[in-house]
Formats: structure tokens, sequence, C-alpha cells
């Protein structure tokens, strides 16, 4: 990782200053009713179930195997996949494939502070959910020994990063050909004062986890899943929640996982329709220079007979 | 942890016992093992707890600094969870090898006392915006014998219901300096609201059926195991008078996460973490009464504590 | 001599002990199941605690076919200190004391036993109230007598330092915090004290060559002593394991 030798870093306890302006220090009321007004419609326009769009590509990077970017109005995410490799510095022989994942944040990515170039404890703990995630969902055991790396730059980040990270790590997974048993998909929901927030931007998710006065639900769920197999790879939650409220969250964040698996296989369709367009024209293409090439030697040999 | 080696066999073994409800060691599914609890071990910190759940072994010490509260949250204290696998439970974490593990639990308990309906950072607040009390819960984990997230999040929360955090009195002077007067009297000081601290209560899928409290060999059967933070209650934690004047709450889900390889099918994950509420509501009772047992001999029997030499 | 006060005019030291006292030592054997030795040692307010793993085949790069590679490992709990630590191991502090556990700890085993083998020992300070080291190896070799590996000798380590009293020096065996804050001569020791030999020898600050003798032997019969206690504390352990048990089923 390389360091940032030449910017002067403040003094390690130095605080942005605009952590000291009013837009930082609002209470939780003032910043409820911003978020949300009376009628349940949100800052951005949407309605409380209601997801962003997405914006999803595949094969970005060129050097990965596969890669994939999603967008989702302001969080951008981009992740390569590279091909298996044989595990660095490890003596015992592991039955079942590795996955090696690493999420970075772009050090502007973040509209409360800027990111280190040092991984850090959020980076760190991203990496482990998103493994956690993966691992359920690649064929593992037809890579004895080896491992695949996933890589994943967050460019921005505007709330439900996690869940961006996983739809693009599955998808790219996809286009790279590596064996997985379903298409991950995965989304976040934040529940704020008991009520249930698809898809939640930054603003949203700092108030979920922002602790209120009463003792009303608040807080955070991201879920990801396998919709064919109906499995749940990974599920994490934090803030204070009654069983209920999970449960239907839940459910909620199912039916939403399954609405993203239709645009990423038709991302992936097109794809494939894509190449094979294209292999089809070089193949014509190469059909028509061998034409063109016998033509030729016709000529030759009745010059050749001739002559 | 150390050397585990099961055969075929035996996982066989294991799994059949579970699906009859009848485990190994002589336990139903929902039973845990026995528990050794004791608090005020280590004299160097405000409040220690040692936890020994049959073979798992984990040393808690609670350490208080003076800090400056975060710009965005004057009004809140701080708290810091920091975990160390000593190589004593398995060479394996020798030098940074229980790095990864560390973590994730250090993780898993930052996440469940996050929301104030977990633990109140307010009474953390010495002069608001300008001092705060900051927690190091310092976490020694000295032998592993599985299920160690429920045994770190007891020990956790009987070191903090020890803690003793001295009466400071913050007077703001000239040029927003503060001064800080500390009582002479070391018994000056006052004990932690941790009624609410939540337990983190792993259930582990062997088989079709979710068991708790593992042990070693049955985590080495499981290849997901769910772990859920089911806040505490109040009432459990007071004494005499008290307890009219505390209302009960609810319990709430303060974190849920999964660990291992596998995946869950949702039925399986929402029974489980009922399965987990059932069994945090009765773990945080009994942990209670002893706490509170404890605190009551400490007071009228000097007891000293037996350490390790028990 | 004008050295630090450590001695009061009735010749106590300042946490009140006489000069040739030692700390109350307590220790039990056994205290995990898991690893093959193990022990919980306290010396005052210093607490430690032990755990051996091995003898077992040794990593390719440590290997020799000398004898068994001894493995330390010292690490210090982040509460053990008035002031939090931040890390438990992996400072130069931390990696000296595991060199200087490993000196002293080859010396106590008979390591041509087990060739192209290794021990792993690793010491955890729950709290340190001063001579942490010595309290390591005294915890050490309990642990590895609890694993059954043949040693030589008790190990033993013991500290001393000097103080002045009427006009005459008099050596302080078993150095406390208080003492070593105060900034005299520690002399550490650790030593096989029933062959009298011994595995190493530290020390910290300026002596006077004429006095180092007094000094030595101060710490020598320290070591002695701890010695006895070492070994009454093994004979118990093991006489409780037969009546209790063992008797019953021959």
């Amino acid at each position: 990782m390389p360091l940032d030798y030449k910017r002067f870093n403040g003094p390690e306890d130095s605080i942005s200053y605009k952590r000291f302006t009013e837009d930082y220090i609002k209470s939780y009321d003032q910043l409820y009713q911003e978020l949300i007004d009376e009628n349940g419609v949100r800052k951005d326009g949407r309605a409380v179930d209601e997801a962003r769009k997405m914006f999803a590509i595949n094969d970005v990077v060129t050097q990965a195997k596969g890669s994939a970017y999603i967008e989702l109005k302001q969080t951008k995410v981009v992740c390569s996949v590279f091909d298996p490799r044989e595990i660095p510095h490890q003596n015992e022989f592991s039955q079942l494939g590795q996955i090696y994942c690493e999420v970075k944040f772009a050090p502007f990515s973040c509209p409360r502070k800027r990111r280190p170039h040092a991984p850090e404890a959020e980076e760190r703990a991203l990496s482990v959910a998103l493994r956690k995630a993966l691992e359920p969902t690649v064929c593992r055991h037809l890579f004895p020994n080896f491992q695949i790396d996933v890589f994943v730059y967050i460019l921005e980040h505007d709330g439900a990063c996690l869940a961006v990270a996983i739809n693009a790590a599955g998808l790219a997974l996809a286009s790279a050909a590596v064996p997985i048993y379903d298409i991950i998909t995965a989304c976040t929901i934040a529940v704020i004062d008991g009520k249930m927030i698809m898809d939640p931007t930054e603003a949203e998710e700092h108030l979920a986890i922002m602790s209120p006065e009463t003792q009303t639900n608040h807080g955070l769920i991201t879920m990801s899943t396998l919709s064919q197999l109906r499995q749940i790879t990974d599920f994490r939650q934090i803030g204070s929640l009654d069983v209920d409220c999970v449960t239907k969250a839940m459910d909620l964040l199912q039916k939403q996982c399954m609405k993203i698996v239709p645009n990423i296989q038709r991302v992936l369709v097109s794809n494939v329709i894509k190449y094979h367009k294209e292999r089809k024209k070089l193949e014509e293409e190469a059909r028509e220079r061998e034409e063109a090439l016998n033509k030729k030697m016709e000529e030759w040999k009745l010059l050749l007979n001739a002559g | 942890m150390a050397d585990l080696l099961l055969s075929s066999t035996e996982k066989i073994f294991i799994v059949h016992g579970v699906q009859d409800d009848y485990r190994s060691d002589g336990r139903s599914n929902i039973d845990y093992r026995p528990m050794e609890l004791e608090t005020e071990v280590v004299s160097h910190a405000s409040g220690s707890a040692r936890l020994r759940l049959a073979n798992t072994d984990v040393l808690v010490g609670v350490k208080t600094e003076i800090d400056t509260p975060k710009p965005d949250q004057p009004g809140l204290g701080k708290i810091e969870f920091f975990v160390d696998c000593s190589a004593n439970a398995t060479p394996e974490f020798e030098g940074r090898g229980g790095e990864q593990l560390a973590n994730s639990i250090s993780n898993m308990m930052q996440r469940a006392y996050q929301s104030s309906q977990a633990f109140e950072l307010k009474q953390l607040c010495i002069l608001e915006g300008k001092q705060c009390w900051k927690l190091y819960i310092d976490i020694l984990i000295l032998e592993s014998g599985g299920n160690l997230y429920d045994a770190v999040s007891l020990a956790v929360k009987a070191a903090l219901f020890n803690t003793r955090i001295p009466f400071v009195k913050a007077v703001l002077m000239d040029g927003g300096n503060v001064d800080l007067q500390l009582s002479d009297d070391p018994y000056d000081c006052k004990h932690l609201d941790v009624g609410c601290a939540p337990l983190l209560i792993t259930l582990c899928k062997i088989g079709d059926k979710c068991v708790v409290d593992p042990s070693a060999e049955e985590e080495s059967c499981s290849v997901i195991s769910v772990v859920v933070g089911v806040t505490g209650n109040t009432k459990s934690y007071c004494s005499g008078k008290e307890i009219d004047s505390v209302k009960s709450l609810e319990r709430k889900c303060s974190t849920i996460g999964m660990n291992g390889s596998g995946s869950l099918a949702p039925q399986t994950l929402q029974s489980a973490i009922m399965q987990g509420m059932v069994a945090a509501e009765s773990l945080d009772e009994a942990l209670g009464q002893a706490l509170l047992r404890e605190r009551q001999e400490n007071v009228i029997l000097k007891k000293h504590a037996y350490g390790f030499l028990k | 001599m004008p050295g630090p006060d450590l001695l009061s005019s009735q010749g106590l030291r300042l946490d009140g002990r006489r000069p040739n006292e030692l700390r109350r030592i307590r220790c039990k054997m056994g205290v995990f199941t898991q690893p093959d030795g193990s022990a919980y040692l306290e010396q005052g307010n210093t607490k430690v605690l032990a755990a051996v793993y091995g003898p077992h085949q040794a990593a390719k790069s440590k290997s020799s076919t000398e004898g068994v590679v001894v493995n330390c490992q010292y690490s210090m709990a982040t509460f053990s200190t008035g002031e939090r630590k931040n890390r438990p191991r992996g400072d130069r502090k931390s990696q000296e004391m595991s060199l200087h556990l490993r000196q002293a700890l080859t010396a106590a085993i008979k390591t041509e036993l087990y060739p192209r083998s290794q021990i792993d020992v690793y010491v955890e300070v729950l709290q340190a109230d001063g001579g942490a080291y010595c309290v390591c190896v005294n915890a050490a070799t309990l642990a590895l007598i609890d694993a059954g590996i043949p040693l030589r000798a008790y190990a033993c380590a013991c500290s001393a330092s000097m103080a002045w009293h009427g006009g005459q020096p008099e050596p302080l065996v078993d150095v406390g915090h208080v003492e070593e804050a105060a900034g005299g001569v520690v002399l550490t020791v650790a030593s096989l004290p029933s062959t009298e030999n011994i595995a190493l020898l530290e020390m910290s600050h300026r002596l006077h060559m004429d006095y180092f003798d007094v000094v030595l032997s101060r710490a020598m019969q320290g070591c002695r002593d701890i010695e006895v206690i070492l070994d009454k504390a093994v004979r118990e352990h093991l006489a409780e394991g037969w009546t209790k048990e063992d008797v019953v089923t021959i």
C-alpha cells in the first residue's frame, strides 16, 4: 500500500473544521425532519420502500479477468476479479479454494472525512463481510489450493456500500466465468423510528445508527441472498430492533434482492450477446479475407499455368 | 482448539446426536455448559472479570481514561474493545496468528454496544463538549474451547458491572480550559448502569438444527453459525428498592451477524434469532443474579478474589 | 554512595519487607486443560500465566538436529500495567524478554533428548508489579514440569538491588515495582540453584565492583529460596493427584 508522503497530514487527532459546522451537529429531530417529510417522501423524492435506480456494466477493467461497475445514484463501486492463482505462503493443502477480498475507499469517497491510504478498521470489516457473502456463492471445491482475488474500490460512498459491493462482486465473478452456484444480490434497509427505509443514502444510514431519545426501533440491516436457491449468505444488523421488525425487514429485503436479479442477468446476457455478435462479425471478416485470398491464389495459379 | 482432530465418524456421531436433541456431553440443544465467573480479579483495572465456560477461559479488564468527546457527539463518552488471543490458547495464535479472530470478535462487540438502547454513552460524559470518559475494554482469551462470542460478551458485561468510575468535578476555566477535580477518597466513585448491555448468543447450525453454546468439537462439525446480540433487562441487575423504580424494557436485537462459510435458509435464520432471544433472556437473568450476589458478598464478607489459584 | 533511599531507618523496605525477604509466592499448576502443561504463579502483585505445548515436530525453519528448540513468547496483557499498553506483544521489550526466557529455559531443559523437535512456552503477564521476568521464568518452570518435560534442575530467577543501611551496604532481594522505579541497581539472575549454575545474568544501572559479589549472592540466595517453594508446590500438586483419584483406581 503506497503511503502518502507528499502531503502534510494533520496530526492524528486533528478534526476537519467541517465537523463543527451546523450541518454536522444537527440534532436527531432536525435531521429526521430534513430527510423524511410528513407524507413519507424522502429528501430525494423516493417513497420509503423505493430503491434507487441501478446502473451496472461489466468488463470495465481490461487487466482483470472479470470486472463490474455499479452505481446507485451517488454510490459508485468498481470491482475486479482476477484469475485463480495458487495460495501464496501456505504450507498446508486446502481442499477448498479461497476467496481473498479487499475493499478500499477512495480518499475522496466519503462526505464526512477524508480516507487515509492505510487500511483501517472499517475497510477490513467490509472485506471480511464481503468474503463471508461470497464464500457460499462460489463453487470453491473446483479450485483446491487456489485463491480468487476480488478487489472492490468504492469511488463514492452514499449509503449501502456493502450491498453495492456484493452486487458488483457477484457480477464481476459471473463475467470472469468463475463457477458460481447462483447470482448473488444484496441490499440494505434502514430502520428509523420504526419506519423501514429501503436502500438508504449515507445521511439516512447515519440517522439510523444515531440513537434516538426514545426507545423506538432503529438500525441498519444488510442482507445478501442467492435468490434461486433461497439461501441467505450474509446477514448483518446493527442498532436496536425487536424481532418482529427484523422479520419484517427480512421479507422486504428478500423481495428487493429478487428484484435486482433480473437486472444483473440482463447485463450478463447483453454482454454475452455483444460478444457473440462481435465474434460473428470477426468470423465473417475472417471468411471474407480467406475468400479473397483464395481468389487471389486462383488468379496466380492461372497466371502461373499460363506463364 | 489446540490440535483438534475429529474423524468423520466422530463428526457423524455428533451430528446425529444433535438431531435427537442429545449432545455428546449429555446436554440438550438449548443447554449451556457450566460457567464460573469471578469479578475484581485484576487490581490494575477499574473493573475486571474472569469467565470460564467449560474449557473456554476469558479475562476482561476495563481501564478508564479521560478524553475529549467527538465534535458531533459532544454529550457522549467513548468505548473501545480490544481482543487479544493469547498464544496460551493455541500455538496458532503465536505472533499475529490470532489477529483475524480477535478483530472479528471486537467488531462484533463494538457493533453490539453501538446503540444507546444497548449501552448509554451519556453516563460517561464529564463536561459536555470538553471532557468525557473513554472505556478501554481489553479482552484476553486464555483458552478456547468453543463459543468464544458468548463467553466474551458475558465477561464484558460482568466487568462493566464491576467497573467503578471516580467522581470528577469539571469546572470550565478562563480560555476554555477545563479544571478537573478528583476526589481523594478512592471509594468515592459510581458504578455504571449496564443493565441493558447486550449479550451475544451463538447459534451453531449442525445438520438441520441449531444449538446454543457449541463446544470446539461441535463447531468443527458446522459450516455456519448465527451470532445474535440481545439487549439485557435492567431489572435483573438492580437490587432492593431500585427494582421498583426501573421499568422493564423489551429485549431487542442489537446486532446480528453470521460466521462461517455456509449459507442459511430464511426460515432457519428466523428461528435461530428467536432461539437466541429465548436463550439470552435466561442467560441475562442468571448473570444478573450471580453479579448481584457477588457484589453483596464483596461488601459483606470482604471476600478476596481467588483468581487462578482456585 | 548516595543512592535512592530504599531502606527506612528501621531497616525496612518501601513495601514493608525486610531486605532478605521475598514477596509472597502463590502458585497453581495445571490451570488449563488444553495445553500440555500450564501454571499460574503470583509473586506479590505480579501475576503470570504460562502454558507449554510440546515437544512436537519442529517447524522446518527452526529444526535442529542437536536438540530441541525452545520457542518462547512473552506477552503482557493490555491492562497489566498502571497505564494501558497499546500492544500486548511484538515491541522491543517483549522480544528481548522472549529471548532471555528462551536462554534460561534452554539451560534447564534436557535438550539433547528431543532432536528435531520443538517446545512452545507462552507466558502471559496478567499484572505487572516489578520483576516480571523472574516471575515468568518461575512460572515457565512449573509449566514445563506440569508438561512432564525432563529438566536438569529447577530454573529459578530472582532479582536483587542494593541499599545502604547505617553506612553498611545492604542488598535487597526480589525487587518490586516501586524499588525499580526509584532507580536503584537491579541485578536479575536466572539460575539452576541445585547445580549452582547461572543461566542468565543481567544488570541495569551502576554498581561498584566491590559490592557485586554481595548483591549476586543475595540474588542467588533468593533463587535457592524460590526453588524450595516451587519444589514444595510441585510435590503438593502431585500428591493431590495421587490421593484423590489415582490411588483408588489402582
